[in-house]
């Protein structure tokens, strides 16, 4: 070739070459995702292949995933969004007000809500908008083994629901044979201990006094506070918590439940499937496990004793300052749809956020979990929320310390305990 | 009446020795055995001994990358230490001028620092600096916190070299560096060796700075990495014990090796 | 420090070779005011302020005014002080018994020291790690041995007991720190003048009396450097109570380097104003503490022998 035409030629070709590497880096977008639930199989299951369906649909995006437990994520989490070096998708929970507050969440008003339950909606709602796509929605719940209940001659009412007479009888009736009444522990998690109280006061107080109570607004010293308080000392100075609640840890929790020892009953959120559907030497409950789930039980004076809380629970939210919004809106929205609801709802075994029919279910122990589920739930009264996300700052620091570790474990008497909670606020 | 003192003696001795090391030996057995023997029986000894975990917890549950970290973070830092510390140990013992003291002063004052009193702002700082996150970052504040007590470690056995010594090598035409790196530190080479072995075991167990500063998986160093896994679901108790195994030996084997260099050292300081 | 005053006046009376001087200083201090330095004044700056991601404001003392009322903070003050000061008094006197009793031969010695000094060798973590096992109600060695000798009822979960978590935890750090202060006595004991001690023994001195006129004497300035050695690495303590009972329960292990942590990173908000309130008075606190330490055991006389 003549240098002229040579010179054509590599200049050509180079140039080709130039674009050629700038499309073929327009074609992958990535996104990175960190994400809880590590260790539980199902949700994991749900969310990977809700990331490969997504992926399949839209080969420009590539979605990195890192799977953390939970203390590890959120300690991450806050240091790594102040450094500006956080993911463009995470995990996180509505009780996380500091995120919404700094600015740190992407405006989500741009997704489908017609597909999701409008409760769901407000839980991740700040000033007028949404910031939070909710996948995971739980209630409290007091799981059982049948066979043991059974085994100890104590029946359980129609109504699912023991009265308070009733539940201290079956928990003399478990100690008389050395079994612990109800497995708890506070190990590493600051909520499952309050469940007791949490559940009890809203019972006795109802919706409206609860919400006020927890928001400061009604005097923890208000007698039927006292009469509850004094109730559930009853229930745990009666040995209804193992002696190592202070220490054992939620997943240990599940298996004192239901393998080693082998507790009664079990007072955990509906997620429990997460950990107790996982095969057995993942940590989950033994084949054929005879699950019963029952009310929590009235509490004497009650004023509502159909009331329980409910809550979103993991959810999955947008870095504000993500280079990708449009590709992160188009992801969150893959999961808005009835049938991605359903799917959640067999594969998870716990309630969503996202609008489904559970009499759609394939999988047949989601139906009959859900069935069961159905039945506690049947003319609830909901509180959105369970204390820790609705409290911040002094008080959910004390409430946490007080319900969750001292109070249950027998630490700390009434008075003190309320006191306490007076000086919070 | 002597064999009842001798009998005496080695009964505190024993007893003494298993409660210092028991602990210890326990991890050890633990780290050979599944967790499903531990909790069969907490205490019987590894039988078989199952060698394969530590390289198992080597490559699949990422102990290799947290060693790795480490010694890169603390072998480069304790170099920058020794080298630094050395020569601004090697000036104040030396050389005199007015702020001499008032520098001494205050470095040594650092010691007592609570590191509270740091953290949050270097934090600030290293995010500012683009240096949150790496390893290179902690290196640079490990230098920092360790630079006080190496620097008095090394000032006042620096001090008390003879000066006529220096005053003959001067006269030899040696320049100052030359004086330094010639005469001064060959000499003080035992107390160069108890701050390196010193920096080295206080800065591998360092925790608090690497827990804030660093929070990128690939770049943990080894406590950190032990105790995320201590968070994590079910209490793999085999696993923990192998791993803290993994985080002890290093600094048993450099302790053995150099034990009596280390005791000379700190007792020195110490009975002064 | 005495020491250095002799090698310093000696070189260089007629020019000071400042080139070389600043050469020498110039890395170590670049990185001191850097890394140490100004992160202090800048912390001291951030308790004036509202500290937040995208902006700070200043809010003068309000901070300081909240410390106050901050009853944890209190609590946590209490907690590490009590620690600080029971922890050396513990480590100490049983090193010194044992070193005494150890003084005469010991066979083995280098064997006996690396194993003595193991606890030391090891991180707070892998120690934390270590005694939650030991700690554990159902299976640990501490309420097995108790079962196993019949005395079931004193077990308990050690560390999830308020009025037992920090006792327990003392007893770590005191399980830690014992060998290492041994040691040093030992070597200290070694290095006493043979002629006193056998002065002493001439004299028909009893071994009491022996103890407390002649022995305790001669090695104070070791006993008390490490007593301050020891009570200002209590004052710092975080990993041992973050890996084991992380503050709880109740807040009876809660220290101030915990509280600190906890306020800056784990509270449901982003400002780190407060914390740096925290970590200022502490400072103060154990800067006076210290001082105090140091002036109260300050040498009165040289003895003479």
């Amino acid at each position: 070739m003549r240098p002229r035409n040579l010179l054509l030629f590599v200049a050509a070709s180079v140039t080709a070459a130039c674009f050629a590497n700038t499309a073929s880096a327009q074609q992958v977008k990535e996104l990175t995702f960190w994400s809880h639930w590590a260790a539980e199989v199902p949700k994991r299951t749900f969310v990977e292949e809700a990331i490969r369906q997504f992926e399949a649909k839209n080969p420009g995006i590539k979605i990195k995933q890192t799977w953390y437990e939970k203390t590890a994520l959120y300690a991450g989490l806050k240091t790594a969004l102040r450094a500006n070096q956080a993911p463009d998708i995470f995990y996180a929970e509505p009780d996380q007000a500091e995120y919404m507050e700094n600015g740190f969440l992407l405006d989500l008003s741009a997704l489908n809500w017609a597909a999701v339950e409008p409760w769901a909606k407000e839980a991740w709602t700040y000033q007028g908008k949404p910031y939070g796509l909710p996948l995971e929605a739980w209630t409290v719940e007091l799981y059982f083994n049948k066979k043991t209940m059974a085994d100890l001659g104590v029946s359980v009412p129609e109504s699912l629901q023991f009265s308070p007479d009733a539940f201290s009888d079956m928990i003399k009736k478990a100690k008389a044979k050395n079994i612990t009444p109800m497995a708890l522990g506070v190990g590493d998690r600051p909520y499952p201990g309050a469940h007791v109280v949490h559940e009890a006061l809203l019972k006795k107080l109802g919706v409206a006094d609860y919400a006020a109570l927890l928001a400061g607004k009604l005097s923890w010293s208000d007698p039927r506070v006292l009469d509850t308080l004094k109730w559930v000392k009853g229930l745990t100075e009666a040995g209804l918590l193992p002696a190592t609640f202070t220490t054992l840890k939620l997943a240990e929790a599940h298996g004192y439940f239901h393998t080693n020892p082998g507790a009664l009953t079990f007072l955990n959120g509906s997620w429990y499937t997460s950990r107790a559907f996982n095969p057995v030497d993942k940590g989950g409950q033994p084949v054929d496990f005879p699950l019963g789930i029952m009310q929590f039980p009235a509490v004497p004076g009650a004023v509502c004793n159909e009331c329980r809380s409910i809550a979103i629970g993991g959810s999955y939210v947008a870095n504000a300052s993500t280079k990708h919004a449009k590709e992160v809106t188009a992801f969150f929205n893959s999961f808005l749809s009835p049938e991605m609801g359903n799917r959640w709802l067999d594969v998870v075994k716990v309630q969503t956020g996202i609008k489904s029919d559970p009499s759609k279910m394939t999988d047949k122990q989601a139906a009959d979990y859900f069935a069961m589920i159905a039945k506690t739930n049947a003319g609830a009264k909901y509180h959105f929320g369970i204390p820790i996300q609705v409290m911040s700052g002094k008080p959910k620091e004390v409430f946490t310390q007080v319900f969750n570790n001292a109070f249950p474990a027998g630490n700390i008497s009434v008075e003190d305990a309320v006191k306490q909670m007076a000086a919070a606020y | 009446m002597a064999i009842l003192r001798r009998s005496l003696l080695l009964l505190v001795l024993t007893l003494y020795t298993s409660f210092a090391a028991g602990p210890f030996v326990w991890a050890a057995m633990m780290s050979l055995r599944t967790t499903t023997e531990i909790h069969r029986n907490h205490f019987a000894f590894p039988n078989p001994a199952h060698w394969e975990k530590f390289p198992d917890a080597w490559f699949n549950s990422n102990y290799g990358i947290y060693f790795v970290n480490s010694l890169q973070v603390v072998v480069a830092a304790v170099v920058i230490l020794t080298l630094i510390g050395a020569m601004a140990a090697h000036c104040l013992a030396r050389y005199r001028f007015r702020l001499n003291r008032v520098i001494y002063f205050i470095l040594f004052s650092t010691i007592i620092f609570p590191p509270q009193i740091t953290i949050i702002s270097l934090f600030q700082i290293l995010v500012q600096y683009g240096l949150y996150n790496s390893k290179v970052g902690l290196t640079l504040v490990y230098v920092a916190i360790q630079l006080p007590l190496t620097i008095y470690i090394l000032e006042s056995f620096f001090a008390r070299i003879p000066a006529d010594l220096f005053d003959a090598a001067r006269m030899d035409g040696y320049s100052d560096w030359e004086i330094f790196w010639r005469v001064a530190l060959p000499i003080a080479l035992p107390a160069v060796a108890t701050t390196v072995i010193l920096n080295f075991i206080l800065l591998w167990n360092e925790f608090l700075y690497a827990v804030v500063l660093i929070t990128d998986e690939s770049n943990r160093t080894l406590p950190l990495g032990i105790q995320r896994f201590i968070g994590d679901t079910q209490e793999d108790v085999g696993m923990i014990a192998t791993g803290l195994m993994i985080a002890i030996i290093p600094v048993i084997v450099v302790y053995a090796f150099f034990s009596e260099k280390l005791i000379q050292g700190m007792t020195a300081g110490a009975v002064k | 420090m005495p020491s250095s005053q002799a090698g310093v006046a000696h070189d260089d009376g007629l020019r000071k070779p400042w080139g070389t001087i600043v050469a020498f200083l110039l890395p170590a201090l670049t990185l001191y005011v850097g890394f140490t330095a100004y992160p202090a004044i800048r912390t001291l700056w951030n308790s004036f302020h509202r500290v937040l991601p995208r902006r700070e404001e200043f809010i003068g003392l309000a901070n300081y005014a909240d410390l106050a009322r901050d009853d944890i903070f209190w609590r946590a003050v209490r907690n590490t002080i009590l620690w600080a000061c029971t922890s050396p008094l513990i480590e100490v006197s049983v090193a010194l018994l044992l070193a005494l009793a150890l003084y005469a031969k010991v066979p083995g010695a280098r064997f006996f020291r690396v194993a003595w000094f193991t606890p030391v060798l090891m991180s707070y973590i892998v120690v934390g790690i270590l005694w939650l096992w030991i700690y554990n109600n159902d299976w640990g060695p501490v309420n097995v041995a108790m079962r196993a000798l019949g005395l079931g009822a004193w077990t308990r979960p050690w560390l999830g007991d308020p009025k037992t978590a920090l006792p327990a935890l003392i007893f770590v750090t005191s399980w830690m720190w014992v060998g290492f202060n041994m040691v040093v006595l030992l070597a200290a004991l070694h290095s006493l003048p043979k002629e006193v001690l056998e002065a002493a023994e001439l004299d028909n001195c009893g071994w009491g009396a022996k103890l407390v006129f002649v022995i305790l004497p001669l090695v104070r300035a070791t006993l008390l450097n490490l007593i301050v050695l020891s009570f200002i690495g209590k004052m710092k303590i975080f990993d041992l109570v973050w890996i084991t009972t992380k503050g709880n329960p109740l807040w009876a292990t809660e220290t101030v380097s915990t509280y600190v942590y906890k306020r800056a990173f784990e509270w449901t908000t982003f400002d780190l104003g407060y914390a740096s309130t925290v970590a200022a008075v502490w400072f103060v606190i154990v800067l006076a503490t210290v001082l105090t330490l140091t002036w109260a055991f300050r040498q009165r006389e040289k003895l003479e022998y």
